[in-house]
């Protein structure tokens, strides 16, 4: 079994592209989704009719971070086919005729909601009894997309890099006829299935010690949490996925069915993994991350960096991956048989 | 260990594979599995060795009936394809191959020198096995199989895709295993191959045409050519099924 578990060490690290694929490619997606996520200086633009609009109201815009600019009244009234010939004016406000607010957008994006909150807080500082304080329990207003969802790309990348690596290299040995040849030696198959698990683990904990210091030391993710949880949870949830690796391999007869097999076996898992909340999921959807073991990866992560939970409280996702890990354990066993009957 | 085949019967889907083939493998010799590509010549090396089992029929290594997964450290097996790890050296192929049948580290490292002569590529060890050419992999192929020295070595097409020269040499290091006291179990639609064997079984169609020593084989032929052994399966086979 040890014998297994260094073989499969001493391939991967002889196999240039796999160990770029578990220790460099999870550092620069998280670098990415970290730059397209985190937080973002733009700076919106707003056009307004400065003689139509009062004096303390152009006072308070100029205080936030928009930009203004000078519209004559026409273009003013024509704002919709202002906005249209203009991309770089995110948003117009005026008075309509009954002396209501309006404000035009360009088309509902981010810019422009960035536009309309800070005319909305220029609005505040004028009328400070309309103003609301919000409050959170965990976490605030400030945080970006990237430390509130951060968690679930930690999930992820611990599952779908190292499920890959495994189930691609348990696809070549069944194809290439070294499994056969493996099991003509005295070994039994549940040894065959740990060695593997064990090869790759070293990986995956390399790899899991690798993306929490960079998230958290590098990208200045916060964790409310003990990391030594986020690590445990991370190296049973790649534990897993090479054991789903293994079992798909059975389903494929070559590396380009396990890509082929891809949107069945991860795109489902990445919906349910916590990235949209499962509440919001109709006709009960929901339910389904049950059945998908980086959901309950994903939430002991969110437990641990969010809620700031231990093992007391993450405990029922660690028994889940646990009880995951296990049955597709006696799958890849019993899926053995087929190449030897003992 | 006589190797005893008695009634065997295999068959995929539905689809009968071996029809009822019987017979002994005496110790100490080589057997070929002669027939063309299909007629079950992998298939019966499968089963003889007991990754899969047949529906009927049994097959026993002296008192031993197989599947038996202790025997299995008495037996090698050189597939049809290199089935070797392409991204480790040709050495580190053979100490994970050895390190399965649980030989001390000292006996190993040994045994791995023995081998790479007997297969001459101690000078290849330390390269990637995908930097083999083809005659290389089959060599280590070869030597992976008889590291553990089995007592039983099944070859499963040791000779396809190799030329004249190293098929010779090739031979040579079977007729040297074969003296060392092991029986060799070759399967092969090379006729010239058949005269190197002391027992030839001819295969059509999943069935035993015919089992017998080679010179007899030979004599049953009109000019005593190897050729005429398959044809005459052939032959044979066509006549029993009308029949």
């Amino acid at each position: 079994m040890m014998h297994l578990a260094k073989r499969v060490i001493r391939q991967t690290i002889n196999d240039k592209r796999s160990l770029m694929m578990i220790l460099v490619a999870p550092l620069l997606i998280l670098t990415l989704v970290y730059l397209l996520l985190g937080d973002s200086d733009y700076v919106p633009t707003v056009g307004i009719e400065k003689e139509a609009l009062p004096d303390p109201l152009i006072t308070a815009l100029e205080e936030q971070d928009v930009k203004l600019k000078n519209l004559t009244s026409d273009e003013v009234k024509e704002a919709k086919s202002y906005l249209n010939d203009h991309e770089n004016v995110d948003a117009i406000l005026s008075f309509s005729q009954d002396e209501k607010m309006e404000i035009t957008l360009y088309e509902p994006s981010t810019k422009g909601a960035n536009a309309a909150s800070e005319i909305q807080e220029a609005m505040t500082s004028l009328n400070p009894s309309a103003g609301i304080e919000m409050a959170y329990v965990y976490g605030d207003q400030d945080q970006s997309t990237f430390d509130s969802l951060g968690y679930v790309f930690l999930a992820l990348f611990s599952f779908f890099l190292v499920f890959i690596i495994s189930g691609m290299a348990l696809v070549r040995e069944r194809s290439g006829g070294t499994l056969e040849r493996l099991l003509m030696t005295p070994i039994k198959r549940s040894e065959v299935i740990l060695g593997y698990t064990i090869g790759y683990g070293v990986f995956a904990i390399v790899q899991a010690i690798l993306i929490v210091l960079y998230s958290i030391y590098v990208l200045q993710l916060s964790s409310a949490g003990n990391i030594g949880w986020i690590l445990l949870t991370m190296v049973l949830l790649a534990g897993t996925a090479v054991l789903f690796g293994a079992t798909i391999s059975v389903f494929a007869s070559s590396e380009l069915q396990v890509v082929q097999m891809i949107p069945f076996t991860i795109i489902p898992q990445v919906f349910f993994s916590g990235l949209i909340p499962l509440d919001l999921i109709p006709y009960g959807l929901g339910n389904l991350s049950y059945i998908m073991p980086i959901y309950y990866g994903a939430a002991a992560i969110k437990g641990v960096m969010v809620y700031g939970d231990g093992f007391l409280e993450i405990w029922p996702y660690i028994l889940g991956l646990f009880i995951f890990a296990f049955v597709l354990f006696l799958i890849n066993t019993q899926a053995l048989k087929k190449f030897r009957k003992l | 260990m006589d190797i005893h085949v008695s009634n065997i019967n295999k068959s995929f889907d539905q689809h009968p594979v071996i029809k009822d083939v019987t017979f002994t493998i005496p110790s100490g010799e080589i057997c070929c599995l002669l027939g063309p590509s299909g007629s079950g010549k992998t298939t019966l090396i499968r089963l003889m060795i007991g990754a899969i089992t047949a529906e009927e029929g049994t097959i026993h290594y002296g008192d031993v009936q197989i599947p038996n997964l202790s025997v299995l450290k008495n037996v090698g097996l050189m597939p049809q394809n290199e089935a070797l790890y392409d991204d480790l050296s040709g050495e580190a192929n053979l100490y994970f191959f050895g390190g399965l049948y649980d030989i001390g580290k000292r006996d190993l490292k040994e045994r791995i020198e023995e081998v790479l002569a007997i297969v001459d590529l101690t000078e290849h060890r330390k390269k990637l096995v995908k930097n083999f050419s083809g005659g290389m992999k089959k060599r280590l192929s070869l030597a992976a199989a008889i590291l553990h020295s089995p007592k039983i070595l099944f070859l499963d097409e040791p000779t396809v895709g190799i030329d004249p020269v190293l098929r010779r040499s090739i031979w040579e290091q079977f007729r040297m295993i074969k003296n060392s006291g092991t029986t060799i179990i070759v399967s092969t639609h090379v006729m010239d191959e058949v005269t190197e064997c002391d027992q030839a079984a001819l295969i059509y169609n999943g069935r035993l045409i015919d089992y017998n020593t080679v010179p007899h084989l030979l004599e049953k032929t009109e000019n005593g050519r190897v050729e005429e052994l398959f044809l005459m399966a052939s032959t044979q086979a066509k006549g029993g099924e009308d029949s």
